[in-house]
This record gives structure tokens, sequence and C-alpha cells, in this order.
């Protein structure tokens, strides 16, 4: 089971696998041998190879669909009937709708964080729809269009961003955008970038060993190429080839991490060289082509659960937005860079192009979906925004599993005590009492027993 | 960030040094077999004295009225074992109770049976009638552990670096072959890799028994550990949780395991509030614990000391059974006491060697230690879980004698004891007869050529308990 693949491979396959590894052209020929219990062949010729491929290039980025939305030649289009298109159109479009309202709740404050996704509609619904819904997935955070897709719902979102008491994600104990549903096989976000990757490693072994899951499921994984940086990315690179983890790694590469680009985030050749170094079937895909990141995930889908281990898939961005509501990311590149890559390369009009040369979308349904979702947003976030936060008490909850620790009781009291004295004298403390559901009751009628 | 000195060489070595192995033939008659240049192997001698010792423990606890004659005896006792010694070259721990001959340890079947606190997991969890118990060491307890934590629960895997062979402490031997390579597998070398893959594992609601090689090493996953381990329930609202994770570790000295292979790093834990820290200082304890441990729906660190793998050897029961976490147990007990030790892990015993020579100063320290505070009856306390600890457990021992000494191996400055003492000056300031005294490592790195002077040596600890009964 855990034998290295390379061992059981005809010789043929081995030497095609060669050509991906090595960029030397000469490829020794087996006159001196190979080195014991290794495939390696003995070379005379001192030479040193660096990336993965030949002559200079970097790893081709896999397109379907041109800039005009045309299928490029030797292209094939995925399975793909109307329904699906229009799903996958309609949720693209969502994700810059639910941006706009939700940046703007920020800056007037409602909110107190947001991180938006424009740019990366076509990595994120692409993967989304490429996956089956009961996959696991573990993601970053620029990733709501993931688990929007798989229907989680617009009321869920908007009530984990205001951490009402109908927050079931996080009941308001985390920032903003920090979703999940056991439901819809998402795992909570986590700040800590790159936490999630060996997690997601593991998370994979449970599926392999789950007799009803076994072949049927994957666990995909989302990080930033800066997020790849992290030694998290190293271990579960390396967990997932090494132990049986069908185990998808999707990097969104949009070229920024905050202000740091991708040219100071790393030397070599994207995250996609990586790959074979852990022995991983890889693939780059351009990420602003929504039916390449399909078809792309699609596969890497399928030969993730075929052999039970690692694939990694690079998905090709741009970051249009600012990295978050704390960051002006003009502060470290140019207005027009951004506003060119808006107009140059959108994957939201790639795709509209091409479901309107196929004849299954059209203006006025464009200028309906674009009202619809927005009313649809502005009812939720009006819903959302009236609602309390959760009773005072959920603060201690769920910090451990079964009873309270001796310490956490007598914090408990110890606030309560507090609350008793001057909930209602400290004026800060009168005004935010009054935005919990209890009004903070619940921690303050604990007495001393 | 992981072991570049491979530990097998290690725990080969430590079986080399000065530990005493202690076997038992069969019912009381006992020898005693030290490996090393201290005494010549097979060497026996008769353990009725350990037992009488145990007794004698015993019966102090239940005995207020008796308990100062008795204990006397006990040190009688203890003297000619010791006239008797010397007629060998000394034995390791000198000529007082050590992890050897500590009367900690329960050596008979009746005595493991009736471990406090113990619970089997079948239907019948007071029938102690055909019960069976079999000798092992601390690392046989965590494998037998393991083996019914694995045949119970479908779900339960083991990994980490090294253990698919058995373990470089030989505490997953076997577990490969009788299991499957599918739930007892190596992983790569990393740290962050194994706590992280834990975590998904118990995400999926799975069973994750993980093995970090030795505490030193966990560092690496600390923030695994500290940022998403121990806050997976809080920040998803209980949607999920890490809880089926188990991270095992050897942790504390080995006698010459330097900086990187003698670190206690329960303190730099406390914080980390979600987490559980569960430390054993025997075979039993090391069993029910572990089990407990693995069956508790949150994430625990369970820290296994190393020296203790095969110099601590007690009659553990065979079925399947815990004890209970963040409760403290008296292993010394005594009504009325004047003073209260407590430890965790190895310093236990040194602990239960500091009390035994204050009853009766050793050879030198006679005009050291005043006769006024050597009729004081020691209470030794066992925390056993660090985090979250028995506070009013603590509170209610400390609360009837006044005093408290706190002992850990690791670094004074920002260690549990500063939690403890502060907790306990707080709570019980009017009740305190002497300051909270901390006995632990200095603020150094493990020094290998220091180790002696660097940790709590049994002295240290007694200096602490007259100081403090003088105070």
């Amino acid at each position: 089971m855990f034998r290295p693949l390379t061992r059981s491979l005809p010789r043929r396959l081995l030497s095609a696998r060669r050509y991906i590894f090595v960029s030397t052209p000469e490829i020794p020929t087996e006159r001196h041998g190979h080195l014991p219990s290794s495939h390696s062949l003995i070379t005379p010729t001192l030479s040193f190879f660096n990336s993965v491929t030949g002559g200079g290039t970097q790893i081709p980025t896999y397109r379907v669909l041109d800039g005009a939305g045309n299928i490029i030649e030797g292209a094939e289009v995925p399975e793909l009937d109307r329904d699906l298109a229009r799903r996958i159109y309609e949720n693209m479009v969502l994700l810059p709708t639910m941006d706009n309202l939700l940046y703007n709740l920020q800056r007037q404050g409602k909110i107190s964080f947001y991180v938006s996704a424009y740019g990366e509609e076509a990595t994120i619904i692409g993967t989304a729809a490429g996956l089956a819904p009961d996959d696991e997935n573990a993601a970053q955070y620029r990733e709501l269009g993931v688990i929007l897709y798989r229907g989680w719902g617009l009321k869920a979102t908007m009530n984990q961003c205001f951490g009402n008491y109908e927050d079931a994600a996080t009941k308001g104990k985390q920032m903003p955008i920090h979703w999940g549903s056991p439901e819809y096989h998402f795992h909570t976000i986590s700040s800590p970038l790159a936490t999630q990757i060996p997690q997601a490693a593991g998370v994979a072994y449970a599926l392999q060993r789950d007799p009803e899951r076994r072949g049927r499921n994957c666990a995909a994984v989302y990080f930033g190429d800066g997020a790849a940086s992290e030694g998290d990315f190293h271990a579960g690179m390396l967990f997932a080839s090494t132990l049986p983890s069908p185990t998808l790694f999707i990097a969104r590469n949009n070229g920024f991490a905050i202000s740091t680009p991708a040219s100071e985030q790393y030397y070599g050749d994207g995250i996609a060289a990586r790959g074979p170094g852990y022995g991983m079937d890889t693939i780059r895909v351009d990420g602003n082509d929504v039916l390449a990141v399909l078809a792309a995930t699609r596969e890497a889908r399928r030969r993730c659960i075929e052999s039970g281990r690692g694939v990694l898939l690079e998905a090709m961005t741009y970051r249009v937005g600012h990295h978050s509501t704390s960051d002006d990311s003009f502060a470290y590149r140019p207005r027009q860079e951004v506003e060119d890559r808006k107009r140059i390369d959108n994957p939201v009009a790639r795709f509209r192009l091409f479901l309107h040369a196929r004849g299954w979308w059209s203006d006025e349904e464009e200028l309906a979906l674009k009202e619809r979702l927005k009313e649809e947003v502005l009812t939720e976030f009006r819903k959302a925004e009236q609602l309390k936060r959760h009773e005072l008490k959920e603060l201690f909850t769920d910090v451990y599993a079964g009873e309270l620790p001796y310490n956490l009781k007598e914090q408990r009291k110890e606030l309560g005590r507090l609350l008793r004295k001057y909930g209602d004298a400290w004026e800060p403390w009168r005004e935010e009492l009054k935005k919990y559901k209890d009004g903070g009751k619940s921690v303050m009628d604990i007495e001393d027993k | 960030m992981t072991a570049h000195v491979r530990p097998s060489i290690l725990a080969s070595r430590s079986m080399r040094q000065d530990w005493t192995v202690l076997t038992r033939k069969h019912g009381s008659e006992r020898s005693l077999r030290t490996v090393g240049h201290s005494r010549p192997p097979g060497t026996s001698r008769p353990a009725s004295d350990h037992n009488a010792t145990a007794t004698t423990m015993l019966r102090v606890a239940t005995s207020p009225h008796s308990a100062r004659l008795l204990t006397s005896r006990a040190h009688r006792c203890r003297f000619r074992y010791s006239t008797e010694a010397l007629e060998q070259p000394p034995p390791a721990g000198g000529h007082l109770p050590s992890v050897a001959n500590s009367s900690i340890l329960r050596t008979s079947r009746d005595s493991a049976l009736r471990a406090p606190g113990l619970k089997f997991a079948d239907d019948e969890p007071n029938s102690l009638a055909g019960r069976e118990t079999r000798r092992m060491n601390l690392y046989q307890a965590v494998r037998d552990a393991m083996s019914i934590a694995l045949a119970k629960d479908d779900t339960a895997v083991v990994f980490g670096e090294d253990v698919a062979f058995g373990g470089v402490f030989r505490c997953t031997m076997g577990l490969a072959e009788e299991f499957g390579r599918e739930r007892v597998f190596n992983t790569p070398l990393s740290e962050q890799g194994i706590a992280g893959f834990g975590i998904g594992l118990a995400a999926m609601g799975q069973t994750a028994i993980a093995e970090i090689q030795f505490a030193d090493y966990i560092y690496p996953a600390f923030d695994q550990l500290v940022n998403e381990a121990a806050k997976f329930r809080y920040r998803s609202g209980g949607q999920f949780n890490a809880g089926g994770l188990t991270v095992r570790t050897p942790t504390m000295s080995v006698g010459h395991g330097g900086l990187y292979h003698s670190q206690s790093p329960e303190g730099y834990f406390m914080g980390a509030a979600g987490l559980k820290i569960v430390i054993p200082r025997s075979p039993i304890q090391a069993k029910g614990l572990l089990l407990a441990s693995i069956r508790d729906p949150n994430p625990i660190i369970f820290m296994e000391p190393k020296i203790l793998y095969r110099s601590s050897v007690e009659h553990v029961p065979t079925s399947d059974y815990t004890l209970p976490l963040s409760i403290l147990e008296p292993v010394l007990p005594q009504t009325n006491s004047d003073i209260t030790v407590l430890s965790w892990g190895t310093p236990v015993y040194t602990c239960e060697t500091a009390a035994h020579m204050l009853a009766g100063p050793p050879e030198g320290l006679e005009g050291i230690v005043p006769k006024s505070v050597r009729g004081a009856k020691v209470e030794v306390l066992d925390l056993r879980t660090v985090l979250p600890w028995d506070i009013e457990g603590v509170l209610e021992r400390v609360g009837k004698s006044g005093r408290l000494v706190v002992v850990h191996e690791a670094g004074v400055t920002g260690g549990v004891g500063a939690e403890i003492a502060a907790t306990v000056q707080r709570e019980l300031f009017l009740k305190l007869k002497a300051p909270v005294r901390r006995v632990g490592s200095w603020d150094t790195p493990s020094g290998l050529n220091f180790e002696k002077f660097i940790l709590p040596d049994a002295v240290r600890v007694l200096d602490a308990i007259i100081e403090t009964l003088t105070f």
C-alpha cells in the first residue's frame, strides 16, 4: 500500500514520466545501469535541471475558452448541459453581487470585515461545479462561492457576517467570512493560513477508511499562492502523496498575497512545479476560464479517487479586489493594471459570451438575473441586520465538550457579578449588552452558589 | 526541527543505564534486577519490605493515631534494607524509595484492581472477581491501551514517525501486525503534518491517535494544536470538533537527553483552552488515563514520562478500564497533613523520596534536617491532568494543610506551578501558613552535563518542604 508508485509501473510509463520530470535534453541510457533500489539511471554527464519542463518554458496552462468566449483550437468542451451552464453562470454572477453589497456594508461599519472574490469567480465556481456535492471541502477564505454553489444560501451567509443569533456556523465567534457547515461538507474556515491543508489529507484518509465513501469522495482543499509558502502546504502535499489520501489540492494563484507579488513569494514555476516533486499528478489551468477549470477539476477528482492519492490543480487568476476590507491595494499596484485585467480578462464576461453563442443566455435574462440577485441579497441583508446576537452565555460554550471546567465556571460567574454591578452603570457595557438576544441575562443570572 | 539524534539509540541507552528493572516471579516474591553497573543482573532480594511500606502507607492513611509510629517502623525497615545494600554496590536511587521500589506502584493484583477511580468498561464495574492483571511496565501499558482502543473502535488509527515497526520506545509493538498497516502506519517526518492530519481525521468523527516522537519536537505542531485543535469546536459553534484526536508524546528527563530529549512543555499549553493535557505516573495510570483520553470528546495531549517506560512496573488490569480526567489522586494520602506536595509524572517519585528523607534523613543529612519537622505529615498528590487541572481537589487538600510545594521538571518561570500557586494564594489566602513554594528546573535549557543540578532533585524538594514547614 505504501510502496512508491514508480516501482510497479511498466518501463514505458516510467520513461513517459521521466519526460515530465527531467528538463535535460539528454536522457541517460541504461549503459551504466541504475542505482540500487531505484530507477535512477547512472549518467557520466554533469548536468543540472530546474523546474519541470525543458528549454526555459513554463508548465503550460490548460484553456478551453479564449478571452472572447470562443473554444480554442484543439480544445474540447466538457460535458455540460444548459441547466448546468446556467447554474454555473448564475453562481458566478452572484459572487460580485454579494461582494458589492457586503464590501459596502463593511465600509459603512455594519459588519466588521469582508473579503471579496472579484476576478476569481471562474476558479471558485468552476471547481465547485467539478466536485461532488458531498466531497469534503476545506477552504481558505475566498471560497464563499463553493458553499453557495452547494446551496448554503444567502441567509446563512448574511447571518454569519452579522454573527446574529441565527448564525449556526460560528455563533458569532469568528470574524465574517469564516463560514462552515457539516450539512454542506464545508469545514469551518479559520484564519491561520494553510492549516487546513494537512487537515484535508487527514479528512481524505478518513474518507478512504469509510466503507460508505471510499472510492466515492475526495477532500478538496483550497489555498492561495501565498499560503502555499507555509510549512503546512509542504506537510499536506507530502502526507497526501505518501499516505492513501484522495486529496484535491486547489491553488488559487491570483498573483498576490496581500501586497506581496508572486515574484516575491517563490522563484520556481509557480505552485504547479512543486506537484511533481511530491510525486503528484499536477495540472495548471486558466483560472479565468470556467470550462477549463470545470474539466480540470473533474479529471483531477477522478484521478484523486481512482489512485487514492493527492492531485494538484493550480488555477492562474488575478485578484481584482483588494485583499480585504482592511487593505488598499493601490498602495502597492497601479490602478490601471487592475482596470486592464478587469476589462481584458473578465471570467464572468468570458463565460457569458460562450452562453450567448450557444443561445443559452440573453441580455434580458442578464438584466433580470442581476435585479433578482440584488433584491435577494438586500432582503437577506435587511433581515440579518435586525437580529440580535446569540445569548451572552455562548461566550463560554464549546470551549470544551462536556462539563465546563472549574476555571470557566468561575470566570462566567465573575463576569455575571461584574455585569450586575457595572452593566447598567458603565455606558460602554450598557450599550453593548443591548446587542445580545438576552441582554446579557444568561450570564448575569448565574449567582454564586 | 526534528530529532537529529534518532531516539532508538537513546531508548536502548537508557535501558543500559542504571535504571532498575523489576521483575516479579510469582505471588509475593519479587526480584530486583538492576541493568547496568549498579547492581549485578539477577541479584534478588525479598520484597516483603516494599509491601510493608505499602501497607504502612495505607494504614497511615486510614488510622491517624498510629501514623507516626508506623511511619518510623517503615523507616527502620528501609534502613535495614540499606545496610544490606551497602554490602553490594549502591543501588541506583541511593537508599531511598525510587521508581524501582516505590510504594506508589501497585505490585499485586488486589491493589491494582483497587486503584482509586478505576472504572471498568463492561457492565459489572464493581465486581473484581475473575478480573485479571498482568505485570507491565509503562510502555507495555500504553501499548495495551492502544490495542484495546483499536480493537473496540474500527475508526481508530495510530500513526506517527516510526510507529509501524513498534516505535522508538516500543509503545506500538506488534500493533501494525495485529491491526494492519492501514490502521497503524508511519507518516512522513513532519510534526505539523502529523497534528494537522490527525485533526482532519478527528473532524470526520474518527479516532486519531497520533504520536510525536519526543515532546521536545511538538513545537512545529504548536500552531495546529493551539490555533486549530483547541479552537475547532468553539469557532464552529459546535458544528465541527477535533475531539477524536489524542496526541501521545514522550516527555520529561531521561538522565542524558540534553536539550531536546528532556523537555516538559506542558506549561506552554496552559493557555490553550480547548485542549487537555494529561500526564500519567505509572503503568496503571497510563493505561486508564490513555483510554479515557482517547475516548474523551476533546483533543488531548498525552505526555508519557519516558524515563518511566521501563523503570515503572505495576500489575495492570488486562481488561478495558478508564481513570477519570481532571481529578488528582493523593498517592501518599494523609489525614490532617502538615504539608501538601503536588506534582505529576516522574517527579511524583522524587516527592515520595523527599517525604521519606524528611522522616528519616539518610546519612549525611541527619544534621541538616531539623528534628522538629521529621514527624510532619507530608501528603503527596499526583495532579495527573494538567489542563484543565483539578482546582477543587487542590484547594480542598491545601485548605487543610495550609502549605503547598509544587514540583515539576519544567522551568519555574511560566511553568504550571505559577498557575497553581496564583490560584491557591487567591483562593486560600487566609488559610496559607507559608508561601506556596515552586520547585522546578532552573530557567535554563536542559544542559546535558548539568542535568543533576538543573532538575528538581529529591534534596531540593526536601529543602523546599523544610523551608515551607519552618516558615
